[in-house]
């Protein structure tokens, strides 16, 4: 069974009076130990199909299976442990919260784990933060980083429970090409330890880096 | 309760972290719980001020003035009461265990060798101890005998004795009262000083027959006497009585007023609550409408708060923060800074009673009551005025909150 199975997905928003179909039919299949890149331009709908395979919205019609649990008529309540269990976000702006340490940004999700192990959960924080290469930054606040550290603290976030599936969203959107590459090193390297990476870009550099590569248009997948 | 825990910490990390939110909010919240704390404090003083005087006083006593309070009004002191009433109502209470008739000469010069003091000759008998629970401490009481023999012997309250003595022995020494010599026979217990700010131990004790007969060349008039009853729940009761009888023996008109007061407990604590009570209503209202303001300035710095933490609450909600998770981490950080309101509102409340008892000589009383009434309060304006901007933060979207 793959990590993610989307089946017809289809997604309406409601704009005042109109009805404005995102999604028209999405058919999908993320493997486990994959390293994929949805491409679009702006207004493809990538943005949307995000949000329904991270579990942050549901599809309006079709299926969504993720680690085997149908997502589709789930409360927010139980998106809210799906997220936490099996998504890990990176997000183009990092959102890091700025008024806390390195560390207790790294250990954000923890706080939310149905069953926390807070002694353990520091320890491996520590160690997360030696493999993205920021253990000496571990009391720093983020805008005492540069762009490429804060976003190696976002995927040390995203990292810290373990989650399925990496769900990068523009990840080098703000930074520059060196740093961008770097990023998509570390999202490699994370890639070949068996972890689950997909990349939303606009940018083919950046999908590059994938293994796999789908074009999404006017909300559906074109190849 | 773990995860309870961790989210409080994340209210406190926010506290800290929003300085000018905290800082408002904290002030607003410090003003209205001091002035409640001072309020509960107060009441609580005056309570205990009340009882305490009630105590000193004697719950079953009642004191009978000589002089209609109009006369006093104006500053006459005109003496109606006779030693025949006090007699009198010796037979008519069988259940007034003292009845205790004394007379007063006040600004009257004391000697001793070379040392001169103003004091108050009080006449009594030998009862004056039991009637006012005033114990003697050295020497001995006046007795039946130094009454009936109008002998020239006196007590003398422990500031007399500072005064005329200093460090020596007061008993047996002779003393001059209006140029009479008088020998000490006692020393009455430390008393301290009354509401009104007199020194209560500045007076001394004679045999009522002496200071009538050989210094006031009197053989009727009383200044007061003192009843006290073995039944005080009757004390009402025997107040109104005791008045008719009175009022009898003095042959008043039925349209007439009193020819003499009666001071009973209950009259003791009206006073004190006259003088308590109109403090008490000002703070009541201070601070109910600043802990109201004190909410709106909360919910209202929470409500912006919110808008400008809209990432942050995207940011939680993505990486698995429930609604109610979000709802508890801003819930606690209201809370929390309305705790940290009242508790410094406890402290200024501490500092600004002793300058009131400083200025006004007001009873102020702190315990445990003031403390957790004043925390009760400022954890219901942190729940009641911090859940609407909590709610809402609750209800983002996850979506719209990322996007922002």
């Amino acid at each position: 069974m793959p990590l993610c199975v989307l089946e017809d997905v289809k997604k309406t928003y409601r704009i005042g009076e109109d009805e404005v179909e995102v999604l028209k039919g999405i058919n999908l299949q993320v493997e486990r130990g994959e390293f994929i890149a949805i491409m679009g331009p702006s207004g493809s709908g990538k943005t949307t199909l995000m949000n329904i395979i991270g579990c942050l919205d549901i599809p309006s019609s079709g299926r969504y299976i993720l680690a085997d649990k149908e997502v589709t008529h789930l409360s927010d309540d139980e998106l809210s442990v799906l997220r936490n269990e099996h998504i890990g976000f990176v997000f183009q702006n990092f959102y890091l919260l700025p008024y806390a340490t390195v560390l207790e940004n790294v250990l954000l999700p923890t706080l939310y784990m149905e069953h926390s192990k807070n002694g353990l959960a520091r320890k491996r924080a520590r160690e997360i933060l030696e493999l993205v290469g920021l253990s000496d930054r571990a009391k720093f606040k983020p805008n005492q980083l540069s762009g490429g550290q804060q976003q190696r603290v976002a995927i040390a976030r995203a990292l810290i429970n373990n989650p399925d599936l990496i769900l990068a969203d523009e990840p080098t959107g703000q930074l520059d090409s060196k740093t961008a590459g770097e990023i998509m090193d570390l999202l490699a390297k994370m890639n070949e330890q068996g972890k689950t990476v997909a990349v939303i870009t606009h940018d083919a550099g950046t999908a590059a880096y994938a293994r796999k590569t789908l074009r999404i248009r006017d909300g559906l997948i074109v190849d | 309760m773990e995860r309870f825990a961790a989210i409080l910490q994340q209210s406190i990390l926010a506290v800290r972290a929003f300085k000018l939110r905290t800082f408002f909010c904290v002030v607003s919240v410090a003003l209205g719980i001091s002035s409640i704390t001072i309020i509960v404090a107060a009441t609580e003083g005056a309570f205990k001020k009340a009882f305490d005087m009630v105590a000193l006083f004697g719950p079953d006593s009642l004191l009978v003035i000589s002089g209609s309070e109009e006369a006093r009004a104006i500053g006459q002191r005109e003496k109606t009461l006779t030693l025949e009433d006090v007699q009198a109502v010796r037979e008519a209470f069988p259940g007034a265990y003292v009845v205790a008739p004394s007379t007063a000469m006040p600004d009257t010069t004391i000697a001793y060798r070379d040392k001169k003091y103003q004091s108050i000759v009080v006449g009594s008998t030998s009862d004056f101890s039991r009637a006012w629970t005033w114990p003697v401490v050295e020497g001995a009481d006046l007795t039946e005998d130094d009454v009936r023999g109008l002998r020239n012997v006196a007590i003398l309250g422990s500031h007399v004795v500072d005064e005329l003595f200093g460090d020596e022995d007061p008993v047996g020494k002779y003393i001059f009262v209006k140029g009479i010599p008088v020998q000490v026979v006692g020393v009455l217990s430390e008393r301290g000083t009354t509401p009104t700010g007199q020194n209560m131990d500045n007076r001394l004790i004679m045999p009522i027959t002496t200071v009538m007969r050989k210094m006031q060349n009197e053989r009727k008039y009383v200044s007061v006497f003192r009843v006290r009853f073995v039944d005080q729940n009757k004390l009402i009761q025997y107040e109104e009585e005791l008045r008719l009888l009175l009022r009898q023996r003095h042959r008043l008109a039925p349209d007439a007023p009193d020819s003499f007061r009666i001071i009973s407990p209950k009259e003791i604590i009206k006073f004190l609550a006259a003088l308590t009570g109109s403090l008490v209503v000002f703070l009541g209202i201070v601070g109910i409408i600043s802990l109201v303001v004190a909410g709106f300035v909360l919910a209202n710095l929470f409500l912006l708060s919110v808008r400008e933490r809209t990432k942050e609450i995207g940011i939680r909600r993505s990486v698995g923060a429930k609604r109610s998770d979000i709802r508890l981490q801003f819930l606690g950080e209201a809370v929390t800074l309305t705790t940290l309101g009242g508790i410094i509102g406890f402290v200024s409340a501490l500092g600004a009673s002793r300058l009131l008892t400083l200025i006004a000589a007001f009873p102020i009383h702190f315990s445990w009551k003031a403390f957790v009434v004043g925390l009760l309060l400022s954890w219901f304006v942190g729940i009641a005025f911090g859940l609407q901007p909590a709610s809402r933060a609750a209800n983002l979207e996850p979506i719209e909150a990322i996007r922002t």
